[in-house]
């Protein structure tokens, strides 16, 4: 499989380990992957705040990069999807607006096309289990995640609005997680955060209300007997796991859980060590992840 | 015709039994065509089984608004939920485990709204909540002079375009699926901020800017939403409740450059002045200039971006340590690489032409699904017609 | 005890209307309501409000096409105010902010509708009363030092003095059970149609006519309660309502043989004839077994330009992809005629009052009359609008300077114990819910589109034996907080007085006018006819009389679309 790649921003910046387990990861799922090296950020809902076409045109422009390469494009953060998505929807909408949109891109030699089934961009999430598969997938793990207790933690991006994110064709996408997990051999924390909000989009303007999101989500999984959390977003990541000890503060608790992004999991099940996969680099501490994986070898 | 076991939440402030103090399940068995909804298997509860399980409904079609619920988890109207989907979504979520009836069926469970103190079984008080919220953003139209003789002449897509929030029911869906007012309950909230669009997004209204003052002040306002999207998908009637708040930023932010308490219009620049310069985000550039932005935001910081400046002291102490964030341009703000070759140009190019067209698609407008796949007559108009439509926020009375 | 110079029962439109009317002259108003001000039924009106304001157009051509549609049942004195004031009143309301359609310049827009000559229906997507609805709401948000507001009270019964005037009424706070008697010079009871009394009907679970019941108890007459009108375009079964609009922007009606019957049946106006002919024609081919199998007819809106639904039926685009499974835009929907509205109601004058002094009552409760035998669509928020305001400002003057009467607590402990009573019923008998679902089944089949004497008179023995079932029907619930199983007994009681009185008129009037339809008078007779049959309550029972339909420019013709 090969596909074009957006790793987006934060997965090079403050979560560089994502980036990291993600080649990795790819590698031993034979994925070959194509960054795409001149595209830009996706403006994370933040630039579409300021001005919805700037936001459009942004991502059209990275679509079109992807589909100068003839390939399907993937993405491994749940923000990157929503925002892109958000663009794409509003791009599909309308040929005027579409065409519009293109003469901006016309200098770059770059156009957006509407494809007859849609031009596709995919989390790796998504990927996983639709075009890779759970059956594939599981012929590939080398170390079964046995005893592992982990809680999947979606990232708002992914899950809503469901309409623009084909859940009409994919209804259970909100349920991805869960079963990757399983299929990695590892056991599913049903919690309450799984589909709420890291609260990081406040983070410089209500920190409290952001941090308290994001403490309480820790604390439940932690209540509920998680050794970790997996998420596919690296904005939920930088709440979940960056910020965990300013959340510890605000929900008045300790916390102390290991935070893992989607490719490291996969990445831990298919061999890779917690070294390898970055998660030295995590906040919180993730030995009881590795102890868990030690106890596994 | 089919069997549903419907799985309440109930609660009887008034009950002496034992197992009826404080909150309680209660199974129903209700049996109705698969078409007809949540509202009608509730109704046959109460009817045929226990008439005192209050739920408020009138009109059965999704207009009154009254009958908000959690259905499996989702802040929704039971009347508008079909019985048969509710029951199949039950058993997707249920995916193969738990929760099932004796009779081997997924039960759909049913819910009060979230966000607001329960009365009694499924009736909220929306009282001290929603509407105290509604009350907060001056809910009425506020012109400024006399009306003129006849109508105000106004823009056909002004009017539509505003009609989105009024189309809303007041019903609470969203306020219950509300993930930030979980977190904040002094949040306004998304009914009532679309609630607020309907009036700044008036030509008629005369205190546009008084409004998006109000509402960026508010440290509790339009900053406070933490773009959760559940709003959208709870509401019943396409409001979508978080689009008009991000219009709220974008009029109170760009338009009308509104410094707010949140830091969110610094936040906004920062980012978006970050991506003209390096194309992908340099977050240490972007924590720097959302709180003091700009020479003037170094040499005279406020307090509010001092104590944010602090805030994140510890964090990136932790990062430093960890290795994350072991590296000059991401200790050094600004150190950031640029994109390569001329792409940096074009992406800078991009924002030279978008920032003075500034187009804004409102699917809303357009109508539900855009334009009719391969129908002639949809190319060459639209654009034109929402840039009038941009412009054509004067208002002439006649 | 709560004292208001003007007290407003009901708070939907006509009620929202009045009590902002009556405040404006400066008096005390309190406005009391079952359910939220914004969850009353006048959110349901979708299509548009009528008004003569384009400069082609002549409130003389919309009264004109009022009074033929009410098939000369109408109060023609009462059909010229309102069409002369609908100007005004719609002006006023686009003014306070509601998002009226526009057309190209700007300018308020219109669409066509039934029985009108001209488009004069003014709309806002299809949920026009919604919008003013809720803009109302926002003016009560305005003006709320003068308004108080009691939102989820139900009033039980009215309070009378000992000469029998109108002196406020008794209520109970549905949120902790309390009982309070509120005093009040004037009382305007806006408490909306009585729909429930059928099934299915169109209207909300909280149509009950709890206003019209608690006049006809206090002794002011009814009127018109013969004529109930059935919507043309309903969803079979569930009774939703598809928009009148829908046929305004151009859709068909289709028999199972693809035909569109309407040819036969109004060659001129096609689907747009007045609603009684539309809902006559679907019902007579259903009858003559050219419906579908399911017993309905097919409303074919994909005829409208997919763009134009989207914009202008988008609540229809919802109530067909969420009720009935079907996109309307791509497939004809299955419709039938359906219960929609009482033209009926508490007999009042051009200024609200009814034949009880200090009760005035306005909107669909009341019966002015301006509807006659048939209403045309889109003038029911304009009856709401223009005579809730006539008797707020008429209550207004009315309780100026007048003092609060001393009002006996009689009513309030009378009605504390029927309520107490049915709480502590025994549970024997049967249940209110079963009362009332045979009561909706009974009239639908039998006082509906087509009757005749046999149908009436079974119809009303079994509404007489249900009465006396309801005296002993058990409830569930025994508490005091939200006990919503109380308040369905004491609407049952309602409806059941109101099915009565309209089960009498309907077996008195021998003749076909409007909508009713008597199958062994198929005939109109001006003759004998032309005239209101009222109602009052003696003892326990109806009694019948009648009065004169005020006729001023228009003579009875011959009726054809």
């Amino acid at each position: 499989m090969k596909l074009a790649y957006w790793p987006g921003c934060v997965s090079r910046g403050f979560t560089p380990e994502l980036h990291g387990s993600m080649e990795l990861t790819a590698k031993a799922l034979d994925i070959e992957l194509v960054t795409l090296d001149r595209a830009n950020c996706c403006g994370a809902g933040v630039i579409a705040e300021h001005n919805q076409e700037l936001a459009d045109t942004l991502n059209a422009r990275t679509f079109a990069l992807a589909q100068d390469t003839g390939l399907a494009m993937m993405n491994i953060c749940s923000t990157c999807q929503g925002a892109q998505s958000e663009c794409q929807e509003r791009l599909d909408a309308d040929s005027a607006y579409r065409a519009h949109i293109n003469e901006t891109l016309s200098g770059e030699g770059l156009a957006y096309t509407k494809d007859k089934d849609g031009f596709t961009n995919k989390n790796f999430l998504w990927l996983l289990v639709e075009d890779v598969g759970l059956e594939t997938l599981k012929s590939k793990v080398k170390r079964p995640l046995e005893g592992l207790r982990v809680g999947p933690f979606y990232g708002c991006y992914v899950i809503r609005p469901k309409q623009r994110l084909g859940y009409d064709d994919h209804p259970d996408r909100d349920l991805y997680l869960e079963r990757v997990i399983e299929t990695l051999g590892g056991e599913v924390v049903e919690y309450d955060g799984a589909r709420r909000c890291c609260g990081f989009p406040v983070i410089t303007m209500n920190r409290e209300t952001s941090l308290k999101q994001a403490g309480t989500h820790v604390g439940d999984a932690i209540d509920a007997g998680a050794d970790c959390l997996v998420t596919p977003c690296p904005l939920c990541h930088l709440n979940l796991d960056m910020q965990q000890p300013e959340a510890a503060k605000v929900v008045g608790r300790d916390l102390g859980l290991a935070v893992l992004h989607l490719p490291q999991l996969v990445g831990l099940a298919l061999g890779y060590s917690p070294k390898e996969l970055g998660m030295p680099k995590h906040i919180a501490s993730t030995v009881a992840v590795d102890d868990r994986v030690a106890a596994m070898a | 015709m089919a069997e549903y076991t419907l799985k309440v939440r109930r609660f009887q402030p008034e009950a002496t039994d034992e197992d009826k103090r404080g909150a309680y399940w209660d199974n129903f068995d209700v049996e109705l065509d698969p078409t007809l909804s949540v509202l009608d298997g509730l109704l046959q509860a109460r009817d045929g089984e226990d008439g005192s399980l209050a739920v408020r409904c009138s009109c059965r079609a999704a207009i009154c608004g009254s009958c908000g619920v959690k259905i499996n988890g989702q802040s929704t109207l039971a009347c508008k939920t079909q019985i048969g989907e509710a029951a199949e979504e039950a058993e997707r979520k249920a995916d193969g485990e738990s929760t099932t009836s004796e009779t081997g069926k997924p039960e759909i469970v049913i819910e009060p709204m979230g966000n607001m103190p329960v009365i009694k079984d499924l009736v909220v008080d929306m009282e001290s909540t929603h509407w105290e919220k509604y009350r907060r953003v001056t809910p009425w139209l506020m012109p400024s002079g006399p009306p003129p003789e006849r109508e105000y002449i106004v823009s056909a897509e002004a009017m539509v375009d505003v009609t989105q929030s009024v189309a809303c029911i007041q019903c609470g869906s969203c306020v219950s699926a509300c993930l930030s007012m979980e977190a904040d309950p002094d949040f306004i909230g998304p009914a009532a901020l679309a609630k607020a669009y309907r009036f700044v997004g008036d030509p008629r209204d005369g205190q546009t800017t008084e409004r998006l003052y109000d509402l960026a002040n508010d440290q509790h306002g339009i900053y406070d939403c933490t773009h959760c999207f559940s709003c959208i998908d709870a509401c019943p009637k396409g409001v979508a409740p978080m689009n008009q708040i991000m219009r709220l930023r974008r009029l109170a932010g760009h338009d009308h450059d509104i410094q707010d308490v949140n830091n969110g219009r610094n936040h906004e620049l920062a980012f978006v002045k970050n991506i003209e310069k390096k194309g992908t985000l340099d977050e240490s550039l972007l924590l720097q200039e959302s709180f003091a932005p700009g020479i003037k935001g170094k040499l005279l910081p406020t307090i509010r971006s001092m104590k944010g400046l602090i805030e994140s002291i510890p964090t990136a102490i932790r990062g430093i340590r960890t290795g994350k964030m072991r590296s000059v341009p991401k200790l050094i703000p600004g150190v950031h690489h640029k994109l390569p070759g001329d792409a940096q140009d074009h992406v800078k190019r991009i924002y030279d032409k978008t920032e003075e067209s500034r187009i804004e698609l409102n699917l809303y407008v357009i109508g539900e699904g855009g334009e009719e796949e391969g129908a002639p007559g949809a190319e060459g108009v639209r654009a034109e017609d929402i840039t009038a439509a941009a412009q054509a926020e004067e208002v002439t009375p006649s | 005890m709560p004292d208001h110079d003007v007290l407003v029962i009901g708070a939907g439109l006509a009620g929202q209307r009045a009590a902002l009317a009556a405040a404006e002259h400066g008096v005390s108003v309190g406005i009391i309501s079952k359910v939220h001000p914004i969850r009353s039924h006048s959110n349901a009106a979708q299509g548009g409000i009528n008004a003569a304001l384009a400069v082609d157009d002549s409130w003389e051509s919309h009264a004109f096409d009022t009074i033929k549609g009410s098939d000369y049942l109408s109060d023609q004195d009462a059909v010229e105010i309102m069409c002369r004031e609908a100007p005004n009143e719609l002006l006023h309301l686009e003014h306070i902010g509601v998002t009226f359609h526009r057309n190209e310049k700007g300018e308020l827009g219109t669409r066509a509708f039934g029985g009108a000559s001209h488009a004069r229906t003014y709309y806002v997507a299809d949920i026009t009363g919604q919008a003013i609805m809720h803009t109302l709401y926002e003016q009560l948000m305005k003006y709320a030092d003068l308004i108080d507001r009691y939102e989820e009270w139900f009033t039980t019964e009215l309070a009378l003095d000992e000469d029998g005037n109108c002196v406020g009424a008794v209520t109970r706070n549905i949120k902790d059970g309390s009982m309070e008697l509120f005093r009040a010079k004037a009382v305007i009871l806006a408490s909306g149609g009585n729909g429930q009394i059928w099934h299915p009907t169109t209207n909300a679970l909280i149509c009950t006519g709890d206003g019209i019941a608690m006049a006809y108890r206090a002794g002011a007459k009814l009127m018109d309660m013969e004529m109930i009108q059935y919507h043309p375009t309903t969803l079979r079964g569930k009774g939703f309502l598809i928009t009148e609009g829908a046929r305004g922007e151009g859709a068909h009606l289709l028999n199972a043989k693809g035909e569109r019957f309407m040819e036969k049946y109004a060659p001129n106006k096609m689907e747009l004839a007045s609603r009684d002919v539309v809902s006559r024609a679907e019902q007579t081919e259903i009858n003559e077994g050219r419906g579908f199998p399911d017993g309905t007819v097919a409303l074919d809106i994909t005829v409208v330009p997919r763009k134009r639904i989207h914009e202008a039926l988008r609540e229809i685009v919802l109530v067909g992809r969420d009720f009935a499974g079907v996109d309307i835009t791509r497939e004809p929907i299955h419709i039938k005629p359906g219960n929609h509205y009482t033209m009926g109601g508490i007999k009042t004058d051009i200024w609200g009052r009814t034949d009880v002094k200090g009760l005035y009552a306005a909107g669909e409760a009341a019966c002015v009359s301006v509807h006659g035998g048939n209403r045309l669509g889109a003038n029911s928020l304009l009856d709401t609008l223009i005579f809730g305001r006539r008797s707020g400002e008429d209550a207004a003057k009315h309780a100026a300077g007048r003092g609060i009467d001393r009002v006996s607590r009689t009513v309030l402990e009378q009605e504390e114990r029927r309520v107490q009573a049915i709480i502590g019923r025994e549970r024997s008998g049967r249940r209110v819910s079963e009362i009332k679902a045979e009561l909706g089944e009974t009239m639908d089949s039998k006082v509906a589109v087509f009757r005749d004497e046999e149908g009436i008179q079974s119809a009303l023995d079994t509404v007489r034996r249900l009465k006396e079932e309801a005296d002993g029907a058990w409830i569930d619930d025994r508490g005091t907080i939200f006990n919503q199983d109380v308040l369905g007994a004491l609407e049952l009681q309602n409806m059941l007085q109101q099915a009565e009185a309209t089960c009498m008129a309907a077996l008195e009037r021998k003749e076909s006018r409007g909508a009713q339809f008597r199958t062994d008078y198929p005939e109109r007779n001006d003759e004998e006819w032309l005239k209101h049959i009222d109602v009052s309550l003696n003892g326990d029972g109806p009694e019948l009389s009648y009065s004169p339909v005020t006729i001023t420019d228009w003579q009875p013709q011959e009726r054809t679309y």
